[in-house]
């Protein structure tokens, strides 16, 4: 199985130096656990993609464009002419626009489907790949799919493998000519100014309430607390069948039966 | 003194006007009448103090029969009886600003009502809101929807179908802008709807006003922003949900398109729910917890397993090596977001009520009546847990011994 992994020009989000995103990292692993993986990047420079060779890659191929242009067309091309069967990618770039746009652009460039948030893949039978996507909170899909897929990797997949100076340094990277620039994706002019953090939305406070109201809500009085019942000594039974009624009331626990007869 | 002694609490009672939200509103023009309290006319009472009809003006300043002006009293105005919030409708709307929700089990979600909120923003007065949803959902008008488009569900997974139909509705309803959640399901929607049609995405919008929107770039080092774009994604937790009267949420009209052919290249797609006794404890959505009101630790496990819920403790059990350090709930531990917070044998440290500051909901049992989670807990139980769990494991066991009872009857019924 071919797979290609596509890197790219990550900026550390405190430091702002050149550094691999952790979740392309994961997706180095997850592309180490499949078959023979190659990365693929974009981009005017290639010397940020040392680190991505000491993570697992053997090589790694860099088509020159200039800076700001789009990668797309270039990506898609070389993607077209290697033709691998399964294309990883991270879930947002960093460092950058953040977007997350390439991987769905370059899916519908190639015209093959795109599979989000994967955490685990593995080969099954009759060539086709077996992806656990994440649905948030511990909940997986699980996506059978045949052909050649983009897939973006999830935060929550296996932690990435351990960097090695040796394999960084025996791993290559070829530098490609990069074919004459195709459309351009539509950008939008931005005014950009020092980032400005904003209060955080405080879940259930009154609009043009007083200060005693909002802090209430902010503190978790204001809500199911602020209605809430009490009792005092009751029997451990009937606390036992209170408690279960709340619990089912706030639809936490399945109603009495519901998981052996569902009628 | 004769002069009667106000009652400042009783004349600022008179001049609150009723009924006006939830901030108190005074009428300073009002006169307090609660205190009874005379109004002086000093004119008059000089007047009263003249004596004669001589040409010079004499006057008796002694204190005895000095008239006291007529207390001015006026009715009480009858208090605008509270109405019943009345359904706003906007008829013919300038503009429509669509909203894509994730709405998953035909319920809006917290960031979906975040987003309607955004997008009732950018609508203001003239303009109308259009909740593209699938299926039956709820709530909507509440939320503050002006109309709805409704597609019929599709079965299995196929987004870029669904990304289709979402195309096609847009297309339909020609909106100014277009809002999705900056959510797994949302976002990847999102996308693809952007690359099918074309255009620019402005992603994880976290300021949405009608003069403009503003998104964080460049690992948060500068923000972006921009006039409001046709294709914008809303963060969570950043815009506030609509807060005014409910909205009519109009069906529109929508014959959608025929189905496109599944496509051949997704086989399968199971949905694997979360094991709640492995899963990471920041993702739990009930946690059940132990704290040092408990002894008997094995009856709590019995417990958390019986209500499918993940185990959580605090940190006196984790430091006594009783629970796994991983299971430490509160400020040194794991700071929770989940859904049910269910707390035995728990005082609430004020560290420990950080851990569960997120919760939506919170259920204590203690035996002191002061803890401070049993302030915080919306069902409080003051008992001891020890007695409490047995009971509640009991209770389990016999519904689920009745379920089991009821179960071959109700398959000999069913048709």
């Amino acid at each position: 199985m071919r797979i290609a992994v596509l890197l790219s020009a990550g900026l550390h989000p405190v430091s702002g130096a050149s550094v691999l995103p952790r979740v392309e990292a994961q997706a180095i692993r997850m592309a180490a656990g499949l078959g023979e993986a190659v990365g693929l990047h974009a981009g005017p420079e290639a010397a940020a993609l040392a680190e991505a060779l000491g993570q697992g890659l053997a090589r790694i191929e860099h088509v020159g464009i200039a800076a700001g242009d789009d990668p797309v067309p270039a990506l898609a091309a070389r993607l077209a002419e290697t033709g691998p069967d399964l294309i990883l990618a991270g879930r947002r770039s960093q460092g950058g626009d953040e977007s997350g746009l390439v991987p769905y652009a370059l899916a519908r460039a190639l015209s093959i489907p795109l599979v989000p948030d994967v955490v685990a893949a593995a080969r099954e039978a009759e060539g086709s790949l077996r992806l656990d996507q994440s649905l948030g909170r511990g909940a997986l899909r699980r996506v059978s799919v045949r052909g050649p897929v983009v897939v973006t990797c999830h935060p929550d997949a296996p932690a990435p493998l351990a960097y090695a100076f040796g394999r960084a340094r025996r791993g290559s990277v070829a530098t490609l000519a990069a074919t004459p620039a195709a459309i351009a994706a539509p950008t939008v002019a931005v005014e950009e100014r020092p980032y400005r953090r904003r209060p955080k939305i405080v879940k259930g406070a009154p609009a043009g309430g007083s200060a005693a109201e909002r802090l209430k809500a902010a503190t978790g009085e204001g809500g199911s607390a602020a209605s809430g019942r009490l009792l005092i000594q009751p029997d451990p039974e009937e606390a036992a069948r209170e408690i279960l009624a709340y619990l089912r009331q706030i639809g936490v626990l399945a109603a009495a039966g519901a998981a052996k007869s569902k009628t | 003194m004769s002069r009667p002694r106000r009652d400042p609490r009783a004349e600022r009672a008179v001049s609150l006007v009723a009924g006006e939200g939830s901030r108190p509103r005074y009428d300073r023009t009002r006169r307090a009448t609660g205190s009874g309290r005379p109004r002086r006319d000093p004119r008059a009472e000089r007047e009263a103090q003249r004596i004669g009809g001589l040409a010079r003006a004499r006057y008796d300043l002694s204190q005895r029969g000095r008239s006291v002006g007529e207390a001015v009293t006026t009715p009480p105005r009858a208090a605008p009886a509270a109405e019943a919030p009345k359904t706003l409708v906007v008829e013919a709307p300038a503009f429509l600003v669509a909203v894509v929700p994730d709405a998953p089990g035909g319920r809006l979600s917290g960031h979906d009502r975040q987003v309607i909120g955004a997008a009732r923003a950018l609508a203001g007065r003239e303009g109308a809101v259009a909740v593209i949803v699938e299926g039956a959902c709820e709530g909507l008008g509440a939320a503050g929807a002006d109309r709805m488009l409704r597609l019929e569900p599709a079965e299995g997974y196929d987004p870029a179908a669904r990304a289709a139909r979402i195309e096609a509705a847009l297309a339909d309803l020609g909106a100014r802008h277009v809002l999705f959640p900056e959510s797994l399901d949302g976002g990847d929607l999102a996308r693809r709807v952007a690359v099918g049609l074309g255009e620019a995405l402005f992603t994880n919008a976290e300021a949405v006003a009608a003069k403009g929107l503003v998104r964080p770039a460049r690992g948060r080092r500068v923000e972006q922003s921009l006039t409001p774009p046709r294709l914008a994604t809303v963060a969570p937790d950043a815009v506030a949900d609509y807060a005014g009267p409910p909205r009519e949420a109009r069906a529109l009209p929508f014959e959608g398109s025929a189905p496109p052919p599944p496509a051949k290249s997704i086989l399968s797609a199971t949905r694997i729910p979360a094991d709640p006794a492995t899963v990471p404890l920041s993702l739990a959505e009930f946690v059940v917890s132990a704290g040092n009101g408990l002894s008997d630790l094995d009856t709590f496990r019995h417990v958390v397993s019986a209500l499918h819920a993940t185990p959580g403790a605090s940190r006196v059990l984790c430091d006594a090596g009783l629970m796994p350090r991983h299971a430490q709930v509160g400020a040194s531990g794991t700071v929770l977001a989940a859904t049910c917070y269910f707390a035995l044998g728990i005082s609430g440290a004020p560290q420990h009520l950080q851990g569960v500051a997120g919760c939506e909901h919170v259920v204590a049992v203690n035996t002191d009546l002061h803890a401070a989670m049993i302030e915080r807990a919306g069902l409080a139980v003051v008992q001891d847990a020890q007695t409490v769990m047995p009971a509640l494991l009991r209770l389990l066991a016999e519904e689920a011994a009745e379920a089991t009872a009821r179960e071959p009857a109700g398959e000999g019924t069913a048709p």
